[in-house]
């Protein structure tokens, strides 16, 4: 090689250079989204310092108006969701998980409460409670539970603990509101509860109550009018389909009982109304690892057929799991992730021993930037839709137990394969998956929301502080012309923290003000807002990104 | 670097000699070949990596990957083999606190620097770089070949995930990005070493 002369750029070098050029410029795109700014301000000697308060980013709000497209539509029209003659048993699992995506993250604005947010999540109850009288084959009940297409059908048909009920002595199971049937009545029930606890107008009060009332009547009686501290099934635990149990699917009853008690004051926990069912899982529903397993048996399911060769699955038992066929349980690692999810609140303990397990057992190194969460770790050469589902619940519980890394290794695994899409307007993104499986594109949209907001799902078990309601809020606003990162009330600061971008002019009300309150921006009082009756006051804002501290004080 | 062996002449050279440590000097300049090349591996690797999605195709460039080739291409096999092995290893470590399967993964990009380095060539010369190009491109296919047997093999993921989520990305977003990147960086990098060599004296 001659360093004599100056190097010359080749033909070939040049032609590289320009298809670089052109290939690069030709594929640039799906880079991650921009980062909330959070500066600081002093108001009246008080410093409000953004970053110490949670904050929505730009993709999230876009997101969540996917979301919400999809969601705010005439309740018989899934528009969008895709679902395939094979899902039909999966959409009120969307419905549910959409509405704990979404409020978390009402959470982290939780001084923005206007129809924008709380119509989506009131919309989602009501799909969840469409029935087959009105909606016919459009409707959950039928999607959910008059045309399973996994499993055995006939669910409407069961009793317990004879299924056929040929004497008087049988409960009736095959009840779409229950007492079975907890993958729709807990979640069902839960929605309603978290929409109270966010929007706290007791709209669904009497109906989410006597699911409380029900359960309890499950748990502590025979279902015939009798104590029994095994409840109806003898397990402690309520069955999703007539003749089984999961762990997961109780977590959510559960979860619900925490927050009905931290809502409305009662004593539901102290009651024991769980301990059956608590020790129970630990003691029949756990693998070699002390991790969940999946399906449980309460009672032989009608038109049953054993495995062929291998162990005969007994009844009651853990279902016995088809890829091994040699004693094992089944097992599914999203149960377990969800069940960690929804537990913690409850079990602290278990949910911090079982996650480091639990990513030993079921996770696969896909590269330095990406993790795959995985369905079993009896049969890790397959992947399908619930190797899939492990990794959307892994997601969102690596967010909650603070393992940013983790969290973000599996999102990079969910999210890498799609295109990021924006609406033509701006306002909404979601990621494209109509090459590779069209049904997961709602699931990706609000699973964006659900992986990254920074608002738990153990922490919206808590119910918000007495005299929060109280608070200066903004109660309506052209919420389509604005992105709100930022809005909450800090009640020690006296302050309203809002950090909002502004598309078009847009007036936003206030409400709970005890008297006029001023806008500051970078410290600087802005023009009064204008009274609009009762303690509200107007806001006015032209385009551009505002970070406003408003405060009556001073 | 006044001991450059590199030439296009086919004289035998010893083992020591192919890999650059026939002496101390020549263990050293590839030793800092080495670290440099693993620096600006991560470097890269850090920084947002654009790509489109075409159906289930990933296409885009990762420059970093054209730094492993870059290192064998100018400092020889082993240079290359700890580039690219060091970098990936030591970028997940860094970006992610993770070795990822006892860090044969690394193994695997570290062969493709191995092979690229094996090979002469003249960065002034286009039918060189082009050479360059297509070594670069049959490294990548030995790496992504190693990656995924590892991952079949010893981390025990499903075959849909190694076809879906490695090897097609690597391949898709790997080909262009050694087969391009590579000569530009290789000619850049004697550009500013000549520039230096006339500055210097």
């Amino acid at each position: 090689m001659s360093m004599s002369s100056s190097p010359r750029p080749s033909k070939f070098l040049f032609a590289a250079f320009v298809m670089t050029l052109v290939f690069g410029a030709a594929t640039f795109g799906n880079l991650p989204g921009p980062v909330t700014s959070t500066g600081s301000q002093v108001v009246n000697g008080v410093v409000f310092n953004f970053a110490d308060y949670p904050s929505l980013t730009h993709e999230q709000v876009a997101a969540f108006n996917y979301v919400r497209g999809l969601v705010n539509q005439p309740l018989e029209r899934w528009d969008g969701w895709n679902i395939g003659s094979g899902v039909y048993y999966l959409v009120h699992y969307q419905l549910a998980f959409m509405s704990y995506a979404i409020e978390r993250m009402f959470e982290v604005t939780s001084g923005y409460r206007t129809s924008y947010y709380s119509d989506v999540a009131y919309n989602l109850v009501k799909k969840m409670n469409t029935t087959e009288a009105e909606y016919t084959n459009a409707s959950i009940e039928s999607m959910e539970w008059t045309r399973p297409v996994i499993g055995y059908s006939n669910w409407t048909q069961y009793y317990y603990p004879d299924p056929i009920h040929p004497d008087a002595n049988d409960v009736y199971t095959g009840g779409f509101r229950g007492p079975a049937n907890i993958m729709w009545t807990g979640h069902y029930a839960l929605m309603e509860l978290l929409y109270e606890r966010n929007f706290h107008n007791s709209t669904f009060y009497d109906e989410y109550s006597w699911y409380m009332q029900d359960w309890n009547n499950s748990l502590t009686t025979d279902g015939l009018g009798h104590p029994r501290a095994s409840g109806i099934w003898e397990c402690g635990l309520i069955p999703c389909q007539p003749y089984a149990i999961w762990v997961q699917c109780n977590t959510i009853p559960l979860y619900f009982t925490e927050l009905y008690d931290n809502l409305h004051g009662t004593d539901w926990m102290e009651t024991g109304m769980w301990d059956y069912g608590l020790n129970f899982i630990e003691a029949n529903m756990t693998d070699q690892y002390g991790l969940y397993t999946d399906e449980y048996f309460v009672q032989e399911p009608m038109g049953f057929h054993q495995l062929g060769d291998g162990p005969v699955q007994e009844f009651p038992g853990k279902r016995l799991d088809p890829y091994v066929n040699d004693g094992r349980p089944l097992l599914e690692g999203y149960g377990v992730a969800w069940s960690l999810l929804f537990i913690e609140y409850t079990e602290p303990n278990v949910t911090a021993e079982d996650y480091p397990v639990f990513l030993e057992h079921y996770s696969k190194d896909i590269s330095a930037d990406q993790l795959c969460m995985i369905d079993t770790y009896h049969n890790p050469s397959k992947f399908d839709t619930y190797d899939m589902l492990c990794n959307l619940y892994a997601v969102a519980l690596a967010q909650q137990m603070g393992d940013l890394v983790t969290r973000d290794r599996i999102a990079n695994f969910i999210y890498s394969p799609y295109n990021k899409v924006w609406s033509a307007d701006g306002r909404s993104m979601h990621w494209d998956t109509t090459a590779v499986e069209p049904f997961l594109q709602s699931s990706l949209a609000y699973g964006w929301l659900w992986a990254t907001v920074p608002v738990s799902v153990k922490a919206l078990a808590d119910a918000r502080p007495a005299d929060f309601w109280n608070y200066p809020y903004i109660s309506s606003a052209d919420d389509d012309n604005i992105w709100i990162y930022q809005a909450q009330w800090d009640p020690i600061k006296q302050g309203f923290v809002l950090n909002v971008r502004v598309d078009k002019t847009a007036t936003l009300t206030f409400s709970n003000f005890a008297s006029e309150p001023t806008a500051y921006s970078g410290g600087y009082p802005l023009p009064p807002l204008t009274p609009v009756g009762g303690s509200d006051y107007a806001l006015t804002l032209s385009p551009g990104t505002y970070q406003l501290v408003l405060t009556t004080g001073g | 670097m006044s001991e450059q062996v590199h030439t296009s002449s086919s004289r035998r050279l010893s083992l020591a000699q192919r890999f650059l440590i026939q002496n101390s000097n020549a263990i050293a300049w590839t030793l800092v070949t080495s670290a440099a090349g693993t620096g600006v591996f991560i470097a890269f690797s850090v920084l947002p990596e654009p790509y489109i999605m075409i159906d289930l195709f990933k296409i885009g460039l990762l420059p970093a990957l054209a730094i492993i080739t870059t290192a064998g291409a100018i400092r020889g096999p082993l240079a290359g083999l700890l580039t690219g092995y060091l970098g990936t290893l030591l970028y997940g470590l860094f970006a992610f606190g993770t070795v990822v399967t006892l860090s044969l993964n690394a193994v695997g990009f570290g062969i493709m620097g191995f092979v690229v380095g094996l090979g002469h060539y003249d960065f002034n010369n286009g039918r060189s770089l082009a050479k360059l190009s297509i070594v670069s491109s049959i490294g990548l296919l030995l790496a992504t070949l190693v990656v995924v047997a590892i991952g079949l093999t010893v981390e025990v993921y499903a075959g849909l995930v190694a076809i879906g989520f490695v090897m097609l990305p690597l391949l898709t977003e790997g080909l262009p990005s050694v087969f391009l990147l590579t000569p530009l960086f290789a000619w850049a990098w004697l550009f500013l070493y000549s520039k230096i060599l006339s500055r210097t004296g």
